[in-house]
């Protein structure tokens, strides 16, 4: 049985059984190679469900929607290594709790889809711990390299075009999972933090300041570059900021829902000197 | 094509520079300007262009426009009077403005309460809250020509005595054996030396019980409180037909461009804020 | 015989045009992203995009565009007005639905009030529109009844040849009879075949739509909220999308000095409508995607009796998650009774 198959008789068993009130999860989209979220709550649409290598969304954002979650049913949702990991941030941030969420685990390696055995979030825990070190080993990206290489100056320049490009259309946000606040920064006015104005200054507020936030807390699924209309490479910021996290600190963000926020909490042996 | 309002090359986002020249404060957290243009030529232009029910944008540099109606009379046209609530990034900063201090209007805007038509007809004017500021414009521009209406009945609540704005005004339109004054305040909100009504507004509209015949009601007030005061209107005998309210809906330009205070087709800002209770049943229940 | 412009004369073309002091925009990429952006010679075009990413309004209506200078002093305030330049422009290499969308807009930045900011970018420049021999699964221009050769807001329209080495040229507006004057002596005559036009599938019937739209009962279906159960709520079908309009003004500065700005705004936005008491009129998702596909396809057509999409397909070819006019509108269609 494909990866996909077995994973729609999982979803009919559970919803039929009324073990789950809904299946986030994926199905086709407007072109051939298009996939977009689908939520299925009939045991009858469950064919509606696609697993393939095109299925990249973090789906972990819909969970939040307004009443989802708050009648203490269970949902289901279809997510990679990053998705589970994003999972266990919101429910570190008290944003939801894991035993509402039933996790059809899938991987992808090249053209490969595999099933990841488990179904609760702790259950991806020894997976997780092997991902943190394979970080550790990742050679950087490509790009990532040359703006290392840059002056200081230079990388300005590099990061100054990248935003001038931005639309403000807010889609990073939107789309990015761990952007749960129900009043953005940037939509508070009293006073004005960010200036709302798509020019080179309020772009580059708005995107350093979302990459600031997302310090220890990204989880490097990609929604955000993908969500972008500008291409603007968004990952890079944040996989930046992941490096640094991880080098100082150790941390890898969604180990657990039982781990602690890294900006957010204090150590006696922080690395950081001064705040001693 | 409509007719414009503007010549092509006047910017249509440009205010006018107003002078403060008296505030006063209602309630807490509401206060009333008193405003006059500082150059003649925009004056001259307010005096041709404003009709009761037409609304404003009132502005601080730097901080942005806020959009409310003009409190006082077509009839009084020399100034404008603005009655607003602190509540937002624009109106801390009016409400932190003195006497002496500059600000900006961009108007008037908007559509207006159709007052000939109430010539020779019993008028009954129902607001709740910080909502009589539009409903004292139209209330004082029949006033001032008194003797073109009927009877005029004023039916005026707020949350608390504190609530209540225009006080002196309502003192005043008490004494008058023109006008019938009828105000309460929520149960809970009287005070010991409270002796007007107590109970909420469409309650002591229906014990009033003014006669619908020959009669137009113009009701301002927070959407919930529409809602119950229309159906006691309605109850009374009052045709959606005769019955005036405005809508206040988010607004940034205030001349149909911005896209933002759409209800339906109608553009609030434009075929507004003054509408029918027949017109406002037309619009999508939903989006209001 | 027809006139007829060389690809091999555009050069000379753009360089006449700019030797006249006009500016000339066209698609180009910088970034990976296509858009409009001026250009000095013909090998910075990209004529041959289906479509550029953003849109031929960012050249009238910007993202971000200061429109008032304000100093405060004691007794008086100065402002100091940013009227767009009057500076001609020639916009070449526009598709066509790219231009019915800007006459979409004329309606409304005309409509009783004149949009200085608009119009004066709108007078002085002229655009030459590219018939699509291209299309690609996102465009709708028939189902909007528009066609790939549509003239509508357009001053000249340029039709591939067969040989690919060119356009026959057509001028539609005074505007664009001069613009061509300028460049006469580089233009040819001749009998040179046309390309043939794309077909672009028509993929729902707009009328039916209009109708099913029309009816108040079908306000409150389930419907939208079930075709809407995946937006996130961005704003990137608005700014992609050549009619969209809604803005927002912003102060920058202090209350001493500063800038009075029109940004970009879009009804996707929950805070669009949010009045100041915390009461929103659209206040869920649907019912702000459900306001989109009205305002385009009925109330702004009851308005000023043009329907604001033109059918680029912008919002489903970028939408994240991708929803779009299309999908809507096709299940509309299937939804009549």
């Amino acid at each position: 049985m494909s990866i996909q198959e077995h994973y729609r008789s999982r979803a009919k068993e559970l919803l039929s059984s009324g073990t789950v009130k809904m299946v986030i999860g994926y199905g086709t989209g407007s072109t051939p190679d298009r996939r977009r979220p689908v939520f299925i709550t009939s045991p009858d649409e469950t064919d509606r469900l696609v697993l393939d290598k095109a299925c990249r969304t973090n789906l972990s954002g819909y969970l939040l929607r307004e009443g989802l979650l708050s009648d203490q049913k269970q949902v289901a949702v279809f997510f990679n290594l990053d998705g589970v990991r994003s999972l266990n941030i919101l429910a570190a941030e008290s944003q939801l709790e894991t035993a509402q969420v039933l996790v059809l685990g899938f991987r992808i390696e090249g053209e490969e889809v595999t099933a990841l055995q488990g179904e609760r979030a702790a259950d991806f825990k020894s997976l997780i711990a092997a991902a943190k070190e394979q970080r550790k080993s990742q050679p950087p990206h490509e790009l990532q390299e040359k703006l290392e290489a840059m002056t200081p100056k230079e990388r300005f320049s590099f990061w100054e075009a990248e935003f001038s490009r931005c639309i403000k259309c807010y889609a990073c946000r939107q789309a990015c999972p761990m952007c749960w606040c129900r009043r953005c920064v940037v939509d508070n006015n009293q006073p004005q933090w960010v200036n709302t104005s798509s020019h080179t200054l309020g772009n580059l507020e708005w995107n350093l300041l979302r990459a600031f936030h997302l310090a220890g807390r990204c989880v490097e699924c990609g929604n955000c570059s993908r969500a972008c209309p500008a291409d603007i490479p968004l990952h890079l910021l944040n996989r930046r900021m992941s490096d640094e996290v991880q080098g100082s600190f150790d941390h890898y963000p969604g180990m657990d829902e039982a781990q602690e926020p890294v900006l957010a909490s204090f150590r006696k042996d922080d690395p950081e000197t001064f705040i001693l | 094509m409509t007719a414009h309002n503007t010549t092509s090359g006047e910017n249509i986002y440009r205010p006018a520079v107003m002078n403060i020249v008296a505030t006063r404060d209602e309630a807490p957290g509401v206060r009333t300007m008193r405003l006059e243009f500082q150059d003649p030529l925009e004056l001259e232009k307010f005096k041709q262009a404003y009709r009761t029910g037409m609304f404003g944008l009132y502005g601080i540099y730097g901080e942005g426009e806020s959009t409310f109606c003009v409190a006082s009379p077509e009839t009084r046209n020399d100034y404008i009077e603005c009655t607003f609530r602190k509540s937002g990034r624009v109106t801390a900063a009016l409400a932190s403005a003195e006497i002496g201090d500059l600000m900006t209007f961009r108007g008037p805007y908007g559509n207006r309460f159709p007052i000939e038509e109430f010539h020779g007809k019993n008028l009954l004017f129902i607001a709740g809250g910080i909502a009589l500021p539009p409903t004292r414009s139209v209330i004082w521009s029949c006033l001032d020509q008194r003797d073109k209406f009927g009877k005029i009945t004023i039916v005026y609540g707020a949350r608390t005595v504190a609530d209540l704005v225009y006080k002196q005004e309502l003192e005043e339109w008490e004494k008058r054996d023109d006008v019938e004054l009828v105000l309460t305040v929520d149960p809970g909100g009287e005070t010991p030396d409270w002796k007007h009504r107590v109970g909420f507004v469409p309650t002591i509209l229906e014990e009033a019980a003014p006669a619908a015949g020959n009669c137009v009601a113009v009701l301002c007030g927070p959407p919930i409180m529409i809602k119950f005061t229309l159906a006691s209107l309605k109850k009374l005998g009052f045709e959606e037909e005769n019955v005036y309210t405005t809508l206040e809906n988010r607004m940034k330009c205030g001349i149909g461009k911005c896209g933002r205070c759409n209800v339906g087709s109608v553009y609030v800002c434009k075929e507004g804020p003054v509408f029918t209770a027949a017109e406002v049943s037309a619009m999508p229940q939903a989006d209001l | 015989m027809a006139t007829l412009l060389y690809s091999a004369s555009l050069n000379d073309c753009i360089a006449r045009w700019r030797e006249d002091g006009l500016m000339v925009f066209g698609p180009s990429t910088a970034g990976g992203v296509s858009g409009f952006r001026e250009v000095e010679d013909a090998g910075s075009l990209d004529l041959d995009l289906v479509l550029t990413r953003s849109t031929l309004k960012e050249l009238f209506f910007p993202r971000t565009e200061p429109m008032l200078g304000y100093r405060i002093g004691k007794q008086q305030i100065e402002t100091e007005e940013f009227i767009p330049p009057e500076g001609r422009r020639i916009i070449f290499g526009v598709r066509p639905c790219d231009a019915a969308g800007m006459q979409v807009d004329d309606a409304l930045f005309d409509w009783d009030y004149h949009d200085a900011y608009w119009f004066r970018r709108r007078d002085s420049s002229v655009i030459f529109s590219i018939a699509c021999t291209h299309s690609d699964a996102f465009c709708m221009c028939t189902s909007l009844g528009l066609a790939p050769d549509s003239t509508k807001g357009s001053d000249v329209l340029l039709r591939p040849l067969a040989a690919g080495n060119g356009w026959k040229v057509e001028a539609l507006t005074e505007r664009g009879e001069n613009a061509l004057s300028s460049i006469s002596s580089l233009l040819k005559e001749g009998g040179d075949a046309p390309a043939p036009l794309t077909d672009v599938p028509v993929k729902f019937d707009l009328e039916a739509c209009r109708r099913w739209l029309a009816d108040p009962e079908n306000f409150e279906s389930r419907f939208w909220k079930e075709i809407s159960e995946r937006c996130i709520g961005c704003g990137s079908c608005t700014y992609l999308c050549p009619t969209c309009h809604c803005f927002d003004i912003q102060d920058e500065g202090d209350t001493y000095q500063g800038v009075r700005r029109k940004n970009w705004d879009s009804c996707s936005f929950s805070l669009f409508t949010m009045h100041t008491s915390g009461h929103n009129p659209r206040a869920t998702q649907s019912a702000r995607w459900r306001q989109r596909i009205m305002h385009k396809f009925n109330y702004f057509s009851l308005k000023f009796n043009v329907n604001s999409c033109t059918g680029c397909g912008r919002c489903t070819r970028e939408c994240p998650v991708d929803m779009g006019v299309t999908e809507t509108l096709q299940a509309i269609s299937t939804l009549q009774r």
